[in-house]
């Protein structure tokens, strides 16, 4: 028999092996479907059978609720880990080497590193923290090591000296005009930032590259139908569209995310589509072609990795983006003031500047290092997935 | 000194600074050019032969790349010069033409266009004047209907054509002195001797020097008067091109020589190995890594003094030194496979027994 | 009689020229019109000519990376030996008419090597994933089996297991050929396409990257089909060679054969045109001017004829064959609006005054290389009056007048080919029955 080692590629018989199974999932798949089906089922148990008051938990005893948002935010994360993380640590020798060439930009490493906190803080702070509980009696408290005229604060939970209440490490960066903690609802805060840079970040790569290469792929009168309607949707006045919507349904997170990320994949898609067309010229695709591959093994093999890494760049710096819009309708008041963002943190401080601008400027200055981070990153990621450029300098 | 030479070069070092250290291009290397006469640099790629003449007129982008000796041309340091005075002489008086036309041209503009602006930077000339000029030029370099093609655009143009457009463009200036860096490499082989009888002709015509980099043996003994070889930043080998054909001293041209079919081809199958690294080349002998002939001797110091075989030919390899037998690398069976080699000359040839 | 493992008849690629909006044809490129060869087993067959003379349009058609436009395509590898055409003449081992599953397995036995190292291999992939890739695609679902497979072969060309794991970009251009090869070699085929795999590398590394296609052909009876635009290598690794001109076979025939003896012109001036080295031989030979005629409208008769330098003059004329040359060439320049006599005139005034018609006379002569008088006095009449008739602004009439008298057989007629012996033909009209009224034996 040819399995036998030594092994040699002129002793495999091919008619043996044609006609074996050819159904072979990746273990990233295999991963990804294991760990997706119960959230499915749980989503699905949510939906059809806990009421609207019970928490989804009630059935172990838990007293925690997922919204949809949450379900999708799991989902993304899901993906994320199935196939961004693993496959770095698959491919350990490629992983080594992005990370030789991103380590060379500074910022991005220090970004990288701040990014990781508010991601960490956001998964693991709602799981570890309380929400923070409206208590008027400790409003305006300063942050440590800072102090306020004692007459800001309803009562000073820390020392009064000389007549200026002092901050107190029980509210690190002080509290809210209703006497909620700073800290803990900026650590909310990176729950929702988070949601809403993976979901949307999923939602415009998962449309965006679909369109993209089936546009390409398809070419004739289906492509022009469908760039035609990338023009309309890059067109599209999203915002009254949102302020339509938000009239008719009200305003949610979840619909924040959903419409301004089905809105923002144009730009994606166009550059998918000429991306794609110009890698199909490459040879390393007329090479696989002719190894027998079909065209969706080829767009799945080769076209599609290209094409992401090249993109990777583009979605991170969208990401800045929305956190910035939503923060923006925040601040404007339209917005869901129930949803513990920066944003309404920031809008619901802003009243209050003149004598406790530590409620706006905490989580702005978190909102400015976020969207700083995410743009350095975007940077640092263009130089680092391009081993083409490399090759030429070498 | 005397500067009747039209080009020297002097310990020409060219390094880059890189993540990984200083990578050295080009290492301590000298060579010149005479007016009227074509000197070739031959190498492998990443045997520095590129940076080498482009570090003549400073092209390279400084940092990360740092050039180091002299350049005299006419007389003048080159590398002293201020980038102003520099800008004056290069593609005027030195001309470049690369190995690739397309990427040498901008495609937005009509190659007419592109000879005139060329034209203008250097010569206070009229509009009309110019166009005349680049006419003129793209006939010379034997575009036909010139005028007709003045205002096409570079894609119009065949691979063969955007070279002689490149070349017209390095004309415009009289150039003394042409530097080639691979011009033929990238183009069909029918096309590459028309290029090469162009070039030759025009030689003649302008009375330029050419310094011509190749790295195909084939091309350099139709065009060379002198040969450089080049081997990892170093010079290993130098001399007429009749000497390099007949009589190749160092073992590297020798095994260049024995790549092409002519003298052998495939039965050898090239060189065996590796180029070394350029950021870490080996002590002594460049070569010693890749050469059949290496001994204690060429592993140790510094690259072997060139030492002179026969006038004008000098090589860098320690079996020449005094006192060394240069049989033992001297090998007489050079000559094209049913060519009309030259006897050799040298004396102490072995009997090959390889 | 064994039969050939690639037989290809009549292979033709158009690709159709659309204009306007509604789309409609107005003409094709013919890339490759009607080509036909065997490809014997373990034979290695060159496919030489310039670039844009159809070589690798015509192995991607052979290989089903395009769809061949007409034609036949019979692989009879791969397990396929030994059929019979069928009742209606279509043979079962018609490539061009394979279906999907079919096309499939004939991958498996037809693979190709491209020009390019540095696009030939996703950036993203590691080469032993790259070549791995090719057996995933045919079912072998095993992943250690693949890899010990890949790691195995990667150290048959010259590489080692442990570059399984490494990128393209690590590698330089010789040793991705090799890799190259490899995934090329990985599925067992019996055909090898080779598109120009050495021209992108240095000569000491095509020597090596040659030799060791020679060891793999002879090691695993190898069928290759090897395109070039490059003689010499054509030499270094060819059985048989087949020169391509314009979409067209002009001369085929063993490699010995063609290099001594080559009977074309086409594949004269080609072997002329490679570099010697030998100092001694001055760059000339024969000087193939201008490039290749357009594909959508080639020239009639011999494709060639505008460009051969031993293109044939009419019965009774003879004349020195350079003068002959230059004067189609003027003919053809006239007739196709290319000869600017403002242009001719202005430059010869920047050098004086105002020129004569007996200068520019002179000029022309001297730019289309006409000696000061041609030999035969039609010819000559014809020149001066159509040279008149240009200076009086009547190029219209001039070409018409040159077309009439000044004719060559080549552009009227279609030249069949003509066997010189088994194996060796080509298609010049210099050896066909009227080849007896060469008129000018060779004098170059
Ligand atoms: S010096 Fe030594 S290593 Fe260098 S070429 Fe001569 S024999 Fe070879
Ligand atoms: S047929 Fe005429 S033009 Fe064609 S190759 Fe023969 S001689 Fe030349």
């Amino acid at each position: 028999m040819a399995t036998e080692s030594p092994e040699q590629f002129d002793q495999v018989d091919w008619n043996d092996l044609s006609r074996s199974g050819r159904f072979d999932l990746s273990i990233n798949s295999i991963g990804m479907l294991v760990t997706a089906l119960p959230l499915a089922l749980l989503g699905v148990y949510d939906w059809r059978f806990v009421g609207d008051r019970t928490a989804t938990f009630e059935f172990v005893g838990l007293d925690r609720t997922l919204e949809t948002v949450d379900f999708l935010f799991i989902f993304t994360l899901l993906l994320a880990f199935w196939y961004l993380v693993l496959p770095l640590y698959q491919n350990p020798r490629r992983t080594r080497y992005y990370w030789k060439e991103f380590k060379r930009n500074r910022p991005a490493v220090v970004s990288l590193g701040w990014l990781g906190i508010v991601f960490v803080g956001g998964i693991v702070g709602p799981l570890v923290m309380n929400a923070p509980q409206q208590e008027l009696l400790i409003a305006y408290q300063p942050p440590v090591f800072t102090s306020v005229v004692d007459t800001t604060p309803a009562t000073c939970v820390g020392e009064v000296i000389n007549g200026r209440c002092h901050g107190t490490w029980q509210h690190p960066l002080g509290t809210t005009n209703a006497g909620r903690d700073v800290f803990t609802m900026i650590v909310y805060g990176m729950t929702i930032s988070m949601q809403i840079a993976f979901i949307t970040t999923t939602i415009v790569a998962t449309v965006g590259i679909t369109f993209g290469t089936l546009s390409a792929y398809a070419g004739g009168w289906v492509d022009e139908i469908m760039m035609r309607f990338t023009d309309i949707i890059l067109s599209f006045p999203t915002f009254l569209m949102f302020l339509l919507i938000l009239y008719i349904y009200g305003a949610g997170l979840g619909m924040f995310i959903v419409v301004f990320s089905l809105f923002a994949w144009g730009g994606t898609a166009r550059y998918v589509r000429s991306k794609s067309l110009s890698i199909s010229e490459e040879e390393f695709i007329k090479s696989s072609r002719i190894s027998g591959a079909s065209t969706y093994q080829v767009i799945r093999g080769h076209v599609v990795p290209n094409v992401a890494s090249s993109i990777i760049t583009q979605l991170t710096l969208l990401i800045p983006g929305f956190l910035l819009y939503e923060a923006q309708l925040a601040f404007l008041g339209i917005g869901d003031s129930t949803v513990p963002s920066w944003g309404q943190l920031i809008a619901a401080g802003r009243s209050d500047l003149s004598f406790a601008p530590w409620i706006v400027l905490a989580p702005g200055i978190v909102l400015f290092l976020t969207i700083l981070a995410f743009n350095f990153l975007g940077d640092a990621l263009l130089d680092a997935l391009n081993p083409e450029a490399e090759a030429e300098n070498a | 000194m005397p500067s009747d030479q039209l080009l020297e070069v002097e310990d020409l070092t060219t390094t880059f600074g890189t993540d990984d250290g200083t990578l050295t291009a080009v290492d301590g290397v000298d060579f010149d050019v005479d007016t009227g006469e074509t000197v070739c640099i031959v190498g492998e790629s990443g045997s520095g032969k590129t940076v080498a003449t482009e570090s003549i007129t400073r092209i390279i982008k400084t940092p990360p790349g740092e050039i180091e000796g002299t350049v005299r041309y006419k007389g003048r340091d080159l590398l002293a010069m201020p980038e102003s005075e520099l800008r004056d002489i290069r593609g005027n008086e030195i001309a470049h033409i690369f190995q690739n036309p397309q990427e040498a041209m901008n495609h937005c503009y009509t190659v007419g266009w592109q000879i005139t602006e060329a034209l203008q930077i250097h010569q206070d000339v009229s509009d009309e004047e110019a166009r005349a000029k680049a006419v003129d030029l793209m006939d010379r370099v034997g575009i036909a209907n010139a005028s007709a093609r003045f205002d096409d655009y570079p894609h119009e143009f065949s691979g063969g054509q955007k070279q002689r457009v490149m070349i017209a463009m390095a004309l415009v200036g009289d150039p003394d002195l042409l530097i080639a860096d691979e011009p033929t490499t990238a183009l069909d082989v029918t096309v590459q001797a028309q290029i090469l009888r162009l070039l030759d002709e025009l030689q003649e015509e302008f009375d330029m020097g050419v310094l011509f980099v190749t790295h195909d043996l084939g091309v350099v003994a139709e065009i060379a008067d002198r040969i450089v070889v080049m081997y990892a930043g170093k010079v290993m080998e130098r001399g007429g091109v009749l000497d390099i054909f007949d009589h190749p001293a160092h073992p590297y041209t020798q095994q260049l020589l024995e790549c092409l079919p002519e003298f052998g081809g495939t039965t050898v199958g090239g060189i065996p190995g590796t180029l070394p690294d350029p950021h870490d080349p080996p002590d002594g002998c460049r070569f010693a890594p890749r050469c059949e002939y290496a001994e204690g001797a060429c592993r140790a110091g510094e690259q072997p003094e060139e030492i002179e075989v026969s006038p004008g030919q000098r090589v860098s390899c320690v079996h020449y030194r005094p006192g060394m037998d240069p049989s033992v690398v001297r090998n007489d069976n050079f000559e094209p496979v049913g060519g009309d080699g030259a006897a050799d000359g040298e004396g102490g040839v072995s009997r090959a027994d390889d | 009689m064994t039969e050939p493992l690639l037989s290809v008849r009549d292979l033709k690629k158009h690709y159709p020229i659309r204009k306007g909006i509604f789309n409609r044809q107005v003409g094709a490129a013919r890339a490759v019109d009607g080509i036909s060869f065997d490809i014997e087993r373990g034979e290695t067959l060159g496919l030489v000519g310039e670039s844009g003379c159809g070589k690798s349009t015509a192995a991607s058609s052979v290989i089903r990376l395009e769809e061949p436009t007409a034609g036949e395509v019979v692989f009879n590898g791969n397990g396929r030996e030994n059929a019979t055409r069928n009742a209606d003449g279509t043979h079962p081992n018609d490539v061009t008419a394979f279906d999907d599953e079919e096309l499939k397995a004939f991958r498996r036995g037809a693979q190709m090597v491209f020009q390019d190292p540095s696009s030939s291999f996703d950036p993203r992939m590691s080469i032993g994933n790259a070549v791995g890739e090719l057996l995933k695609i045919h079912g072998m679902s095993d992943r250690y089996r693949r890899r010990a497979i890949v790691e195995d072969l990667l150290e048959r060309v010259g590489l080692s297991g442990n570059d399984f794991d490494r990128y393209p970009h690590e590698f330089s251009g010789g040793q991705k050929q090799r890799i190259a090869l490899a995934r090329a070699l990985v599925l067992n085929p019996d055909l090898i396409i080779a598109d120009e795999p050495v021209s992108a590398l240095d000569v000491s590394i095509q020597a090596e990257i040659l030799s060791l296609i020679d060891d793999l052909q002879e090691e695993f009876g190898l069928s290759l089909l090897f395109i070039s635009h490059d003689m010499s290598v054509i030499r270094q690794i060819c059985d048989r060679v087949a020169v391509m001109y314009l979409g067209e076979i002009v001369e085929i025939g063993p490699v010995g054969e063609i290099f001594t003896d080559p009977q074309h012109p086409y594949t004269e001036a080609l072997l002329s045109s490679i570099p010697t080295p030998d100092p001694r031989a001055s760059v000339g030979g024969i000087e193939l001017k201008g490039t290749v005629p357009s594909p959508t409208n080639p020239p009639s008769g011999c494709r060639f004829h505008t460009r051969c330098h031993r293109v044939i003059q009419p019965e009774g004329v003879d004349v020195d064959q350079d003068d002959w040359r230059g004067l189609l060439n003027f003919r053809e320049s006239v007739a196709t609006g290319r000869v600017d006599i403002e242009q001719v005139r202005e430059s010869l005034t920047a050098g004086g005054e105002e020129p004569t018609d007996r200068a520019i006379q002179a000029e022309l002569r001297e730019e289309f290389d006409i000696g000061d008088s041609i030999g035969d006095e039609d010819l000559e009449e014809a020149f001066t009056e159509s040279v008149r008739l240009l200076l009086d602004g009547n190029a219209e009439r001039a070409g018409q007048f040159l077309e009439e008298r000044v004719t060559t057989p080549c552009a009227q007629t279609v030249p069949e080919r003509t066997v010189h012996s088994p194996d060796h033909e080509s298609a010049c009209l210099r050896h066909e029955g009227r080849a007896s009224a060469e008129p000018n034996p060779a004098d170059d």
